[in-house]
């Protein structure tokens, strides 16, 4: 980091640079000594000059510390002589009575730089080597000082003055609990993430007690302790210790500052703009990785803050406009994203912007139209957002900047393939068309293609890593979704190969992790200089013991040892995020696949290493797959207590997604239990979902009616179901919606199955299963097999050898992959298969289907699946009642009725769950 | 009706209350006002015969004379409200008297630290208002010391805790006058409490209403007729002063004029009412009415500076060269540091179309005044002369952010992202202008123009904006035949056609000819013949034969094909219905 370039004027004396020096000296004191004065012993000496080093490394960031929070350190690195060190150090600060103390104190500072020459240094001498860390440090420091005006030296005066009274003023409460360390626990650094530590910290007790000798170690855990503990703090005692918190953490910075008044401002200091803008990055990740939940007035607070100090540091209104857009205010996000590229012409702080290719004279305004678009879009306006992409395209080649294209056509791409615009070809007719002149005739899922197939072209030429890493999982995502065909097929002989090719995705889903593996090979040359600088403060923040720790304890948090590797290793918050992506969508992509185990231990590794650091909509979707794969598989209970937790974590996300999965399981539970006015309530507030705002979502829409459907089903209302799944049919059809289809004509098959009318059923499924096939969507397939078996039999006992052929060929996929509802009825189905068949006999094989059956009864019993659990027992029943089992028969039967009571009076149980 | 004996008699008091209190700006503007009062006939002196004299020709020329005779309304001020206060220390002492000196050489710490045991009201008031001023000097060249590399000036007037804990100790206990109330007021405003702020100014002017340093201080507080309409203030006759700019502030020009207007029965000879007349007027673009108000202000008052800006301005839009190099020098002589100085010498070399010059003088006056908005506008305006659209924006924006109202710069930003090539983003900011001023036509015909473009090419709304833009009557004629064309475009003919004739219609009555006209006679009578409209065919026709070129040739082909058609015999009607 001090291989940038920096303006000279960039270093200034502050008070805190002024009270390392006075450390220095005492570290390093001119006078010939082995070990100076105060110290007892060569490990005491050593940790105050690592804790020296820690201080000139972060004195670069942007805030500093007060002198009391620099006090309380000390007195932790000092141990016994921590009274002495601090004493110094307060007297020395009130010796300087006039400006000319301060001149003075510089001159001396000379005196403990060694010369260039180091070799006639005797051995026993402890100087300062002028080119070491420390050595430069002080070195700065006096030309930094020795440039300042005289006016410079007198606020530098008046600055000291503020400083120290500052730390008298909270000295004296200091004082009256000196002996209590609980106290420390308030002036103690604290950072928002390590809210979750708590467990980490019972840990640490108990190894603070086992290996307590260690001198490093008696600091550490108490640190960590307190960190821990002083959030509990702030969060209940927030009045009482606002005043004396730290500004060393941006956002401890912002909580601390809504109460205090402007005094606090006086203690900012500002550092170099590189600190500022890795300050700044740091929050946009912190609103991104929080969403909503972080209290969007507390940054506003501090980037009111900011730009007092620093009005000309525009990129505080891009953040203001990422604030606003997270609180979904559009007219300010509106507002400031407008401010800034107004006063910055997109060139400050944009490091996609490669800096040599810059055209100063006519700024990077097409930057302006892409954030535009996007911010548009996030608000559900698609078409406007449209027009400005488009603009967006239109002028970047005008200005040949092929970086900012590919972000547009990237964005476009997504656009297209998120909102579907399907109809609205006016707005179209106008837009971008690569390559083909053709370009109207061409269908949405057409245009996406070819969008990200030049976006990745020009990303690959232009070596733009997140973004082909983004392209190839976007690409991923289309070839999952979407069936390759010939752009321009001429004729009937034009190869149509009806098929998606799951091998294409799984290579798009690779190339896209490729990214982690660029970046360690890369080094660190994309991390912005400011985010490492305040690395070394967090560091600071857990005193030294952490890298020692976190390696002797094995049994850490995941999440915090990941954090950790994350400024080891420096990977960029971004690429881990792109990365975390990857694994949903593989995630995503087997559960269409059919694979239930694949698609949970994706989300489990997404949610557990990329938790932290992804965005909250994307960690709510990770936790939003779990819920729904355990009502799943586990049934309804653990599912709901599952959501409760979820509830409370993400229910601030913007456009969150946990409602709608409430509903969705609360439809399928009162569909099952048989309470028809509650699922045709909860599809209705479906609907209700479905035509907000926000935008039109299609998926949610389809949704909606697919439900409906089934709840009209689950009320024997055929005809009307039909109506509402045939409607449905067309609308996927319109909008190109392919698995969507798959799973319409299944449920069609299931409405003339039900209507006991297998016949015209039969084309239904067997469409289905055709849809299925191409998209190669295994799960579905098995359970349309199912119900063509179903269907089968359906048309008479005669067909069931040919029904149970076909379920026995689906088997292995249903109990594989399953779930509950899916096997149970497969249970059920050949149990029924092998009564019907003439040739099979109940008294000789009758544990074929009583085994079935019991499988069957047990897990439909979790699912609370009355009607089928009911069906299984009547069956279990009669095959009792054939072998003349009379107790067990009276048995089944009892569970029977009990169940069927259930479905009859479905209100009578119901639990208080909406 | 106030009489202007009491509104005088109420002056020559306030002026002295005022001055012995070293508010030197509010004393002058009260002089100002007092001397512009009609002068008795009793006490005349021949200097204000000829003052009066040169203020009178104007209104001889724009017959405002009448409202003079004509009695005012009677939306009586109370003058009982308002008891002139007596000064409640008769002998000053001879500390206040030194300090005042001190005052008056801007001296202000030690004026303040002269004070610093006296007890009375006004040497309360006249030491912390002093020891504000000392703050505020500080500020001034802390903010040149503390210059950091990203703009950054925390300086803060450092006397403001403690002054604001002093007044607001003062306040409760009731021992603060409406001096103090008024230095309150300005303190909290410093500190941005802004309710407090305006409820300090409004118990101030309500118990001494000729303070126009609170007067306008208030009136920066109030930024929407919302607040203007929710201040509680008692009647006098300075309160009509304070809404009179205040209305103009807000835009609501034709209300300011009002209010100014009737003021003038009183303070007929006024500079400053003249001046503020001659603002509004320029804000309803009466430039030559505008121009002449300036020069009688001129001939008046030769030396003036401020609200010169304006006249230049006016001289600018009216390309006035010599004219603006006159007032340029004279303003130079008088005082060359003042931000409306270098704005003139900056409009003066715009107009000479030096840029650079214009970009440089415009740059200094806002080194003297850095939240001087017309300046900021205008540096927007040579920059895009310069074709250097970033620091155009950058300027523009800064006008924008200084006072987000100021419609001006964000048609400019409007227009800059239109000459980018980003018509869209363009939209936005010509949107925010029409915003603030609804009624200018050519904002309205900026927008359709966006529109119209072939990027986006949205005709539809267009002819939306290009309709407005009639409706605002719009001068220059371009909206009606650009809804022509586009009608034509679209073939909508009908439209068209309606359009067309409202065109010719203005061309007609302004004298004006050239291709517009050719173009919408060649239209109307091609139309018209279409229809089967033969007169008004014929009409037209015989219009184009005026002009030469190929127009005349297809006019005269045009009007061989009527007759045909009037015959009754044309060819093609013989197909049709054989007889």
């Amino acid at each position: 980091m001090a291989g940038l370039t920096r303006t000279a004027g960039a270093f200034t004396v502050t008070p805190h640079k002024i009270s390392v020096c006075i450390l220095l000296q005492l570290y390093a004191p001119s006078a010939q000594m082995s070990l100076p004065f105060p110290f007892s012993s060569v490990s005491q000496h050593n940790r105050l000059g690592l804790y020296l080093l820690s201080l000139t490394k972060s004195c670069d960031d942007i805030f500093e510390p007060k002198l009391e929070d620099l006090l309380n350190q000390l007195r932790e690195v000092g141990e016994d002589m921590d009274a002495w060190l601090t004493d110094h150090l307060t007297n020395r600060f009130s010796s300087l009575t006039s400006p000319d103390d301060l001149l003075n104190f510089f001159n001396d500072m000379r005196g403990i730089l060694g010369s260039v020459d180091s070799g006639a240094a005797q051995d026993d001498q402890i100087i300062l080597d002028p080119s070491s860390n420390l050595g430069m440090f002080v070195r700065r420091c006096i030309l930094a000082f020795n440039l300042l005006s005289f006016e410079g030296v007198c606020h530098l005066f008046t600055s000291i003055e503020v400083y120290c009274r500052e730390a008298h003023s909270s000295s004296a409460q200091y004082d009256a609990s000196n002996d209590n360390l609980e106290s420390l626990i308030q002036h103690d650094q604290m950072d928002m993430e390590k809210y979750i530590m708590d467990k980490a910290t019972e840990e640490i007790e108990l190894q603070k007690n086992a290996s307590g000798s260690v001198p490093f170690h008696l600091h550490t855990p108490e640190a960590l302790f307190k960190v821990t503990e002083g959030l509990l703090v702030t969060r209940k005692e927030k009045s009482r210790t606002n005043m004396k918190k730290t500004e060393a953490t941006p956002l401890a910075c912002a909580s601390s500052s809504t109460a205090d008044d402007t005094l606090v401002d006086e203690s900012l200091f500002l550092r170099t703009n590189y600190q500022i803008q890795g300050c700044l990055m740091e929050q946009a990740d912190a609103i991104e990785t929080h969403g909503s939940s972080l209290s969007s007035s507390s940054i506003e607070s501090f980037l009111q803050k900011l730009q007092n100090l620093a009005p000309e540091l525009h990129r505080v209104h891009f953040l203001r406009y990422l604030n606003k857009l997270h609180s979904d205010d559009y007219f300010a996000a509106l507002d400031n994203l407008l401010r800034y590229f107004d006063y910055s012409a997109g060139t400050e702080g944009f490091d996609l912007v490669p800096p040599s290719a810059g055209c100063s004279m006519y700024g990077r305004y097409e930057i302006a139209l892409l954030c535009l678009g996007m911010m548009h879009f996030r608000f559900g306006h698609p078409n406007l957002a449209l027009e400005v992409l488009t603009e967006a395209v239109r002028v970047s080649q005008q200005l040949s900047n092929d970086t900012c294209l590919a972000y547009t056509l990237a964005a476009m791409s997504n656009l297209l393939s998120e909102m579907g615009i399907a109809s609205t070809t006016s707005v179209l007719g106008s837009s971008y068309s690569p390559g083909t002149s053709t370009a109207s005739s061409l269908s949405v899922q057409q245009r996406v293609y070819i969008l990200l197939k030049e976006s990745l072209r020009r990303a690959d030429s232009l070596k733009l890593r997140r973004l082909v890493a983004s392209n190839h999982l976007a690409m991923a995502k289309f070839e999952l979704m979407h069936v390759q065909r010939p752009l321009l097929s001429f004729g009937p002989k034009a190869s149509m190969r009806h098929k998606t090719c799951p091998v294409s995705v799984c290579k798009e889903i690779r190339l896209g992790a490729h990214l982690i593996s660029d970046f360690s090979a890369e080094s660190s040359t994309m991390t912005i200089d400011g985010s490492l600088s305040s690395a070394w403060l967090k560091d600071l923040q857990k005193p030294w013991g952490q890298p020692v720790f976190s390696q002797e304890s094995g049994s850490r948090k995941s999440s915090t040892f990941f954090q950790f590797c994350d400024h080891l290793v420096s990977i960029p918050g971004s690429v881990s995020q792109i990365i975390g992506a990857s694994y949903l969508l593989r995630a995503t992509s087997w559960e269409l696949y059919g694979s239930a185990p694949m698609a949970r231990m994706n989300t489990l590794v997404y949610a557990t290493l990329f938790g932290d650091s992804s965005s909250s909509s994307d960690a709510e979707l990770a936790y939003l797959k779990l819920i729904q794969h355990l009502a799943l598989y586990k049934g309804y209970k653990d599912a709901f207590a599952a959501l409760k937790i979820a509830e409370e974590k993400f229910l601030t996300v913007s456009k969150s997604k946990v409602l709608l999965l409430k509903l969705q399981l609360l439809h399928e539970h009162a569909l099952h239990r048989g309470n028809l006015k509650l699922a045709q309530r909860m599809c209705n507030e479906l609907g209700g979902l479905a035509s907000t705002t926000m935008g039109v979502d299609m998926e949610l829409k389809v949704e909606a009616s697919l439900r409906e459907a089934r709840t009209l089903l689950a009320a024997k209302q055929y005809s009307q179901a039909a109506n509402v799944a045939h409607s449905l049919f067309c609308t996927c059809h319109k909008f190109n919606l392919q698995i969507e289809k798959a799973s319409v004509l299944l449920l069609l098959a299931e409405i003339h199955k039900k209507s006991g009318n297998a016949v015209l059923g039969l084309p239904y499924a067997l469409a289905s299963i055709s849809f299925c096939q191409s998209f190669n969507l295994d799960l579905l397939k098995a359970s349309a097999t199912l119900t063509l078996a179903e269907l089968w039999l359906g048309l008479g006992s005669n067909h069931a050898k040919r029904a149970l052929d076909l379920l026995h060929g689906a088997f292995p996929m249903i109990l594989g992959h399953g779930g509950l509802e899916l096997r149970a009825r497969a249970y059920i189905f050949e149990a029924n298969c092998y009564l019907s068949d003439p040739s099979f006999s109940v008294s000789t094989d009758s544990d074929t289907v009583l085994d079935s059956l019991r499988q069957a009864s047990d897990e439909l019993q979790a699912l609370e699946y009355h009607e089928l659990a009911a069906e299984a027992l009547y069956l279990m029943a009669m095959v009792y009642d054939k072998l003349g089992r009379l107790e067990e028969r009276e048995e089944a039967a009892a569970l029977f009725k009990k169940h069927i009571t259930a479905l009859e009076n479905p209100q009578h149980e119901e639990p208080n769950m909406a | 009706m106030v009489s202007k004996e009491s509104c005088r008699n109420e002056i020559r008091a306030a002026i002295e209350q005022l001055s012995e209190r070293c508010l030197h700006s509010a004393a002058k503007w009260a002089g100002e006002q007092l001397v512009g009062i009609e002068q008795d006939p009793s006490n005349f002196t021949p200097s204000n015969t000829r003052f009066q004299r040169g203020s009178s020709s104007i209104r001889r020329r724009f017959g405002t004379n009448e409202s003079i005779s004509t009695p005012l309304p009677s939306v009586g001020f109370s003058q009982a409200a308002t008891p002139l206060p007596v000064e409640d220390e008769v002998t000053d002492g001879d500390l206040y008297h030194l300090a005042k000196s001190y005052f008056n050489c801007r001296e202000y710490r030690r004026a303040s630290h002269v004070l610093r045991d006296q007890m009375s009201k006004k040497s309360v008031f006249l030491r912390c208002y002093a020891l504000y001023l000392a703050g505020e000097k500080r500020k001034e060249e802390e903010m040149i010391e503390l210059e950091g590399s990203l703009g950054k000036s925390d300086a803060i007037n450092r006397e403001l805790v403690s002054l604001e804990r002093e007044l607001s100790a003062m306040k409760r206990t009731g021992a603060i006058d409406s001096f103090g109330l008024y230095l309150y007021g300005v303190v909290l405003k410093e500190k941005g409490n802004e309710t407090l702020a305006r409820a300090s100014l409004v118990e101030s002017v309500n118990s001494y209403p000729w303070n126009w340093n609170a007067w306008s201080e208030l009136q920066s507080l109030c930024t929407s007729i919302e607040i203007l309409n929710s201040l509680n203030l008692s009647n006098h006759w300075m309160k009509e002063f304070f809404l009179a700019s205040a209305y103009q502030e807000l835009r609501m020009h034709t209300e300011s004029l009002a209010k100014y207007e009737y003021l003038q029965g009183i303070f007929s000879f006024s500079n400053y009412i003249q001046a503020q007349t001659a603002k509004a007027q320029y804000s309803l673009r009466e430039f030559d009415q505008v121009e002449i108000m300036f020069e009688d202000l001129l001939r008046n008052d030769p030396y003036r500076v401020e609200d010169m800006d304006l006249y230049s301005n006016v001289l600018y839009a009216k390309e006035a060269c010599a004219a603006l190099s006159y007032l340029a020098h004279k303003v130079f002589l008088t005082d060359k540091y003042r931000p409306e100085s270098c704005c003139i010498i900056g409009n003066y070399y715009s107009l000479k179309g030096q840029h650079e010059k214009a970009v440089m003088y415009f740059r200094r006056a806002l080194k003297l005044n850095k939240k001087y908005l017309s300046a900021w506008t205008l540096m927007g305006h040579e920059y895009v002369e310069m074709k250097n659209t970033t620091a155009a924006i950058d300027a523009y924006r800064r006008a924008v952010d200084i006072n987000p109202c100021d419609y001006r710069a964000w048609y400019g930003l409007g227009q800059a992202y239109e000459m980018m090539g980003m018509p869209f983003y363009a939209l936005h900011y010509f949107r925010k202008s029409i915003f603030f001023l609804p009624n200018d036509s050519r904002l309205w015909i900026a927008m359709a123009k966006c529109y119209q473009t072939e990027q986006i090419y949205m005709l539809e709304e267009a002819i939306k904006c290009y309709k407005r833009a009639v409706n605002c009557t719009d001068t220059e004629g371009i909206a009606l035949n650009q809804l022509a064309k586009l009608y034509q475009k679209l073939g909508r003919e009908e439209e068209a056609a309606v359009y067309f004739e409202k065109d010719l219609e203005r061309m007609d009555s302004e004298g004006l000819e050239g291709p517009n006209m050719l173009e919408a006679l060649v239209f109307l009578a091609t139309h018209f013949k279409t229809h089967k409209k033969f007169e008004e065919a014929e009409v037209y026709c015989t219009r184009i034969l005026d002009y030469s070129g190929p127009e005349k040739e297809k006019a005269k082909s045009l009007l061989r094909g009527i007759r045909m058609e009037k015959t009754g015999f044309p060819s093609m009607d013989m197909e049709h219905f054989p007889l």
